[in-house]
């Protein structure tokens, strides 16, 4: 069985006097361990809906979303999918809980009821995957945000999750932190973490094996980035290709077609090409 | 007529603490009315600190050097600080988390009602802020700008603000979290903000892309220092400059560099995705044998460095237009 499967899934958040806001419809979908995949949709789409129905923070108004065959809507099964499907929020300075680095990290295994020497054993391990060893014993707050938000990774490393949700987790970062924390996530994603990273950028839509894009709460793409960028309706779903995919079609438009362009360096092959 | 003059600002977070903090260092800055300044540098440069002076939301520390004036007014002098809380515009990140009326109308009021102007002015503007935001006034003004998606929710924030009609407009990150599509409409409206309210715009962004796509002028600071000053050209078409400041060139740029390791030479200082589409568009007519009198050979492959392998040859400077006889 997949490892993350979703049934003709709904979600309406309740307003006032019994109005309700359907943010999620009729979403059917699975996710193989060990998938890199890149959630994209305009502003309001569902995406970070959808991200907290994956771990059971909400409970499907419809349908079912089964974490390794438990379903999130019984509350005996919430601990183990919290612990198995871990999230990285987009602001760094939201998610840390304790002064020090090295305790911040701890808390999570702290709260398993976990021995001392696996404690400190986890913590040790979490921020090595993440490259901040040497800060364990400084404070969370003299960070940079791209530190800051290896440390976050870190503090769900440590609950040994086998998904990890980045939720627009690099989207307050400069250039440099955002790399950072890409380089991190597609490492443990060779390591089998599954990934679903959420985000506006779709050069890091690209970046992933699989692109699910959402629209007012539905499903309406899921495909390789090439097959999803190659989509008519990817405007209508407030999307934009990357760049330099805009680029080469402009390009194609005037003539000169370059094939399918996912990243810079296929362009500049697809230039080379043409040129030589 | 100079819109802003800085001289000498030093800021020091947390002095005589041992956290004690360097965030800006000497800086003499002064911006042109009509300019639409960017602002890089990496987390931590000390951008944030050097915008919230305008407006006097961080005092000068040492009155006796540094000085910040905007527009005429001294943000030393209490009376004339008092005054630059109008004069100057901030948006700062995530704006839409500072909404709080229970009405689009009410929220954008907030700041004229401030300003002590009449019921009518007040209405005026409000009515004119969120059509300039691009915001329908009958369609928006009575709902609440809670059950606003996060777009709109933005630009009701920066209705608010240029209601009060500032000189200086300035927006921290203003299309950070949203969607490509809201993105690429945030900066259209800059260029209109620009035109018929604040003449004068700061934008502060990692992403160089945007920068490079509105601003005349950028600055670059790192460590509290302002360590670059020039148009969007100079500065991005500096790798080693803005890799020094730990932030990326714009993609075209990449591209650009990518293309000229492989032997293809193009134009100088290519910085955005519509002059690399006409330099390759160039490239490739001359290549396939079109005959273009506007795109003179501007562009030329280079003979040195060249590293095409086996019998690849580069038909732009051999000049063998039917090589691989794709006609267009």
């Amino acid at each position: 069985m997949a490892q993350l499967v979703l049934k003709d899934v709904g979600y309406v958040y309740a307003l006032k006097e019994g109005a309700g806001l359907k943010a999620i419809r009729g979403l059917s979908f699975s996710v193989e361990k060990g998938e890199n995949i890149a959630l994209v949709g305009m502003n309001g789409s569902g995406k970070s809906t959808l991200a907290k129905l994956l771990n059971g923070l909400f409970v499907p108004s419809s349908g079912e979303v089964l974490v390794d065959g438990m379903s999130t809507a019984d509350e005996k099964n919430t601990f183990e999918i919290r612990k198995r499907v871990g999230m990285v929020f987009q602001n760094p300075d939201n998610q840390t809980v304790a002064t020090i680095i090295e305790d911040d990290i701890a808390f999570g295994p702290e709260n398993l009821g976990l021995p001392g020497e696996e404690i400190a054993e986890r913590v040790r391990s979490s921020l090595e995957a993440v490259g901040m060893s040497e800060f364990a014993s400084r404070t969370a707050s003299k960070l940079s945000g791209g530190q800051k938000q290896r440390v976050a990774i870190a503090g769900v490393l440590a609950m040994k999750p086998e998904v990890l949700i980045l939720d627009e987790a690099t989207s307050m970062l400069d250039p440099v932190g955002r790399r950072e924390v890409l380089d991190v996530v597609g490492r443990l994603n060779k390591e089998g973490i599954t990934v679903i990273n959420i985000t506006h950028n779709m050069e890091e839509a690209a970046l992933a094996q699989r692109v699910l894009v959402l629209r007012k709460g539905k499903l309406v793409l899921d495909g390789s980035p090439k097959e999803v960028f190659a989509s008519s309706v990817l405007g209508a779903c407030g999307l934009t290709l990357p760049p330099v995919a805009q680029l080469a079609n402009r390009l194609s438009e005037r003539g000169f077609e370059l094939g399918a362009i996912l990243d810079e360096n296929e362009l500049v092959e697809g230039i080379c090409r043409r040129l030589k | 007529m100079s819109a802003i003059e800085i001289k000498d600002l030093s800021f020091i977070y947390s002095k005589g603490t041992p956290y004690q903090k360097q965030a800006l260092k000497d800086v003499d800055l002064s911006v042109e009315e009509g300019t639409v300044l960017g602002v890089v540098g990496a987390t931590g440069s000390g951008k944030s600190t050097l915008i919230q002076h305008l407006n006097g939301l961080i005092r000068i520390q040492d009155k006796k050097r540094g000085s910040v004036v905007v527009n005429g007014l001294d943000a030393s002098k209490r009376k004339e600080r008092a005054r630059l809380r109008f004069e100057v515009g901030m948006v700062f990140q995530y704006p839409e988390y500072q909404l709080f009326e229970d009405t689009v109308a009410k929220d954008v009021a907030f700041g004229p009602k401030n300003m002590k102007l009449s019921k009518e002015e007040i209405d005026l503007r409000v009515r004119r802020a969120l059509e300039l935001v691009g915001l329908n006034y009958e369609g928006f003004a009575e709902r609440s700008p809670f059950d606003l998606s996060g777009g709109e929710k933005r630009r009701v924030a920066i209705a608010g603000v240029i209601a009060m009609q500032p000189k200086v407009l300035v927006l921290d990150e203003p299309v950070a979290g949203l969607d490509p599509v809201g993105r690429r409409e945030l900066l259209d409206l800059i260029g209109r903000l620009r035109r018929e309210v604040s003449p004068t715009v700061l934008i502060v962004s990692h992403n160089m892309d945007d920068i490079a796509s509105v601003a005349d002028r950028v600055i670059a600071l790192k460590d509290g220092e302002i360590v670059a000053d020039g148009t969007p050209k100079q500065i991005f078409g500096d790798r080693a400059l803005v890799e020094s400041i730990g932030l990326e060139v714009p993609p075209a740029k990449r591209v650009a560099d990518m293309l000229e390791e492989r032997g293809i030479q193009l134009p100088p200082q290519i910085i955005d995705m519509d002059e690399l589409e006409e330099a390759l568009a160039a490239l490739l007519k001359q290549k396939e044998g079109i005959a273009d009198e506007a795109q003179t050979a501007e562009a030329t492959c280079a003979e040195e460095g060249d590293m095409r392998s086996q019998d690849d040859s580069c038909a732009v400077c051999r000049k063998t237009p039917d090589e691989e006889g794709e006609d267009v």
